[in-house]
């Protein structure tokens, strides 16, 4: 017990303390912030800074209709598909300036148009947008401009178009101005609550992000420690200090303190991720305002019961132990780290699988794929803890996938441990199957 | 308690394609120096893996001061360098020793202690530099053997088992090792160790085992081998080189059975029944003159050629021991 306890001790202390733990920990969840945040953010950024509205609108309509357009573009932007927190920000960034309305008659437009081009040529004027009597009528309109190519700017344009003359054919239909202008600038808002056996489990939205997130935290977390094993197991071989090791203590015993040693730092590590999640979910609401961004939209953190958070403890540590000791038995095999990428292939590749169903599952936890998935073993400890923070699964299902996961998590350690055991003092030519088989058998 | 500090009883151990160790018996009596002797490959690294229990025979039994070798309890007794030597690179020096002691089920002050004592003895703490505080991949490749023999003996322990220890060290990282086992069998351990270099086993060693390809060739005494093997073998000196004459009365196989060749000085091993007188006045009638003839006893390494055989050291150097 000792002899385990030193080696743990050994694994524990030489991770925490290396410089990029601390990094990986301080700086970890402001990656993952970026990284999902930040590519709405630029888009945003994009929309503003392009200069959309920076264009000139010739209208030779004879109705008015660019100002509408006008209007309408310098208005607040589209954010109906974006989640409550992204339209705030959205709002907050987008206040564009209204476009320059040219109103000229269809015999100037061909000479003022060929002008137009000549500044955008010479960089004064991002383009310009043509609409005539065939705009009314038909919807057909022209841009020309250095920024044609943007399907979100084209887009945009297109929007209001269909929005400025919505308007004007429902004023031509009789319905006075201030009418038809309410009615083309309605907006929609659905929030989707989640109901499970219990009641309202808070927002659906939010279930969602909870269980993408454990996926990957699970994700991530197995990928890295299972990797950190490997480069461990790896190590000891490759500096020849196993057999020092293996003569004062067994085989199993560094393995499992190696497991354990290395698990445990990977605990410490969610342990301040969870803490710091927690503190910035219950401040949120001075933070939105420390940066400028208004009130937190109303999200209610999704219920998740003491059975879900038990089970999701065991998926992670099963899942881990499972893994680890897969890439354990691969650091074991191998004799160097180009051998151990192409080793380490199969391994990955089942981690690869249950990442690809990431996306289906969360988009239909209720499905049929997901529960195939989340029945497997290899798969199921990643896939399950989204599924139950996502949606409610009954116990029974639960404890009968858990066992599964058991089973299979034995069986992985069995087999590792010995190919662990004989791999750690073999040198030379990377074992075939039928070689690994007769380790497997031999010890 | 038992005299023994290492009993091996009709080992044996089998590989899928050859067989590493037959059938081996052999004993250390505690307090001794005891050296393994034979070329590569001849099963030394194996016997002594499964005398630390990492490989387990495939028969046979192993009893070490006085219990089966399979006894968790018995590991911390034991010290271990293995031929192939390396330590935790990103690792402080202090920290591995620690590391290794605790392995051991040494306390922590102890621990601290031995290492402080093992770090200035080996000159790796002086007054201008700690080497304990460095990394050990920050240490040359001397500085990083002499911490590897610290972590071997830093838990003081009772039997101490080497296997090749001179391979690759420099001279003065040998004699410091030399002077290592003469202090430890001063102080009443056993040490095991195997060696191809019979020089330092004659000096070093009190028992040698000799095996080849698996099998003992001979053990015993280092006296005890040289006294069995003595009486036919003769040192021969001459003033000046060796005349065709003189050569031809070497290679007569009536009068000799093999002659070790040093151009002036020869070793001598006479033929079955061949008499030393009758060579003797062969060489002066072929016109010789002689500076020295006289019986000896062979060096351990006369020993091995001649019962090893030049076959089993080629044969032996593929593979591992």
């Amino acid at each position: 017990m000792g002899k385990l306890f030193a080696v743990i001790k050994r694994e524990y202390l030489e991770r925490v303390r290396s410089p990029w733990f601390l990094i990986v920990t301080l700086f970890g969840p402001l990656f993952f912030a970026t990284i999902m945040v930040l590519p709405g953010y630029l888009s945003l950024r994009g929309l503003r800074d392009a200069g959309v509205s920076q264009f000139t609108v010739l209208d030779a309509s004879g109705s008015g209709l660019g100002d509408r357009l006008a209007d309408r573009i310098s208005a607040r932007p589209n954010t109906d598909s974006l989640p409550p927190a992204m339209a705030e920000m959205a709002n907050a960034m987008a206040a564009t300036p209204r476009p320059v309305v040219e109103v000229l008659t269809v015999d100037a437009l061909a000479a003022r148009e060929a002008a137009l081009i000549t500044e955008v040529q010479e960089k004064r004027l991002v383009g310009f947008l043509v609409i005539d009597s065939a705009t009314v009528d038909k919807g057909a309109a022209r841009y020309a401009g250095r920024n044609a190519g943007s399907v979100g700017e084209t887009e945009r344009i297109e929007q209001a178009l269909r929005s400025a003359l919505l308007s004007m054919r429902i004023e031509a239909a009789g319905i006075s101005a201030s009418t038809a202008e309410s009615l083309t600038r309605l907006r929609i808002s659905l929030s989707a609550d989640r109901i499970t056996d219990k009641g309202k489990g808070g927002s659906g939205l939010a279930s969602a992000f909870l269980g993408g997130g454990v996926a990957m935290l699970l994700y991530f977390s197995i990928v890295f420690y299972g990797q950190a094993i490997l480069r461990g197991v790896l190590e000891e071989k490759t500096t020849r200090v196993a057999e020092v090791i293996v003569s004062s203590v067994s085989p199993d015993t560094l393995l499992a303190g190696k497991v354990l040693g290395v698990g445990a730092v990977g605990l410490t590590q969610q342990l301040v991720w969870l803490s710091s999640g927690v503190f910035f979910w219950t401040q949120r609401g001075a933070l939105f305002k420390m940066l400028g961004m208004g009130a937190p939209p109303p999200m209610a953190f999704p219920t998740v019961s003491p059975t879900v958070l038990v089970a999701l403890v065991l998926f992670f540590l099963l899942g881990y132990t499972l893994y680890a000791s897969l890439f354990a038995a691969v650091g074991a095999m191998v004799g160097s780290q180009e051998e151990a990428n192409q080793a380490s292939q199969p391994v990955i590749m089942l981690l690869v699988f249950s990442i690809i169903f990431l996306q289906p599952v969360l988009l239909n936890p209720t499905g049929r794929l997901a529960q195939i998935v989340s029945w497997i073993p290899f798969s199921a400890p990643i896939i399950m803890p989204m599924r139950m923070t996502a949606t409610e699964i009954g116990v029974g299902e639960l404890a009968a996938v858990l066992l599964g996961v058991l089973a299979m998590c034995v069986a992985c350690v069995w087999v590792a441990a010995r190919i662990y055991r004989i791999g750690l003092l073999m040198y030379g030519k990377r074992p075939g199957m039928g070689e690994l088989m007769r380790w497997i058998r031999q010890s | 308690m038992t005299e023994l500090a290492l009993d091996i009883r009709g080992v044996s151990k089998r590989y899928a394609e050859h067989v590493a160790v037959r059938d081996l018996t052999l004993s250390v009596p505690r307090g001794a120096v005891y050296g393994l002797l034979g070329p590569n490959g001849a099963g030394k690294t194996t016997t002594i893996r499964m005398i630390l229990n990492i490989i387990a025979p495939d028969r046979g039994s192993i009893t070490l001061l006085g219990r089966p070798n399979t006894d968790g309890s018995i590991q911390d007794r034991i010290g271990y360098l293995p031929e192939e030597r390396g330590l935790y690179k990103k690792m402080a020096v202090r920290d591995v020793l620690r590391f290794l002691a605790e392995l051991k089920g040494v306390d922590r002050r102890t621990a601290d202690m031995r290492i402080a004592e093992w770090l200035e003895r080996l000159s790796l703490r002086t007054a201008e530099k700690d080497w304990g505080k460095s990394k050990v991949e920050e240490l040359s490749r001397g500085m990083q053997q002499k911490v590897q023999f610290i972590g071997t003996l830093v838990h003081d322990p009772e039997l101490v088992i080497l296997d090749e220890p001179f391979s690759g060290l420099d001279p003065i990282n040998a004699q410091a090792l030399k002077d290592t086992v003469v202090d430890l069998k001063r102080r009443g351990k056993t040490v095991i160790f195997s060696t191809h270099l019979m020089d330092n086993a004659e000096r070093l060693c009190d028992a040698v085992c000799i095996i080849a390809r698996g099998d003992k060739v001979l053990d015993g005494s280092v006296a005890g081998v040289k006294a069995e093997n003595a009486g036919r073998t003769v040192a021969l000196a001459l003033e000046g080189s060796a005349s065709p004459a003189v050569m031809g009365v070497l290679q007569d196989k009536a009068l000799v059975e093999r002659v070790d060749d040093q151009s002036r000085y020869f070793e001598v091993e006479l033929a079955a029944n061949a008499d030393a007188q009758v060579l003797l006045r062969r060489i002066l009638e072929a016109g010789a003159r002689i500076a020295r003839f006289e019986r000896v006893q062979p060096s351990l390494h006369q020993i091995f050629l001649q019962r090893v055989g030049a076959t089993g050291v080629e044969e032996g150097m593929s593979g591992h021991g």
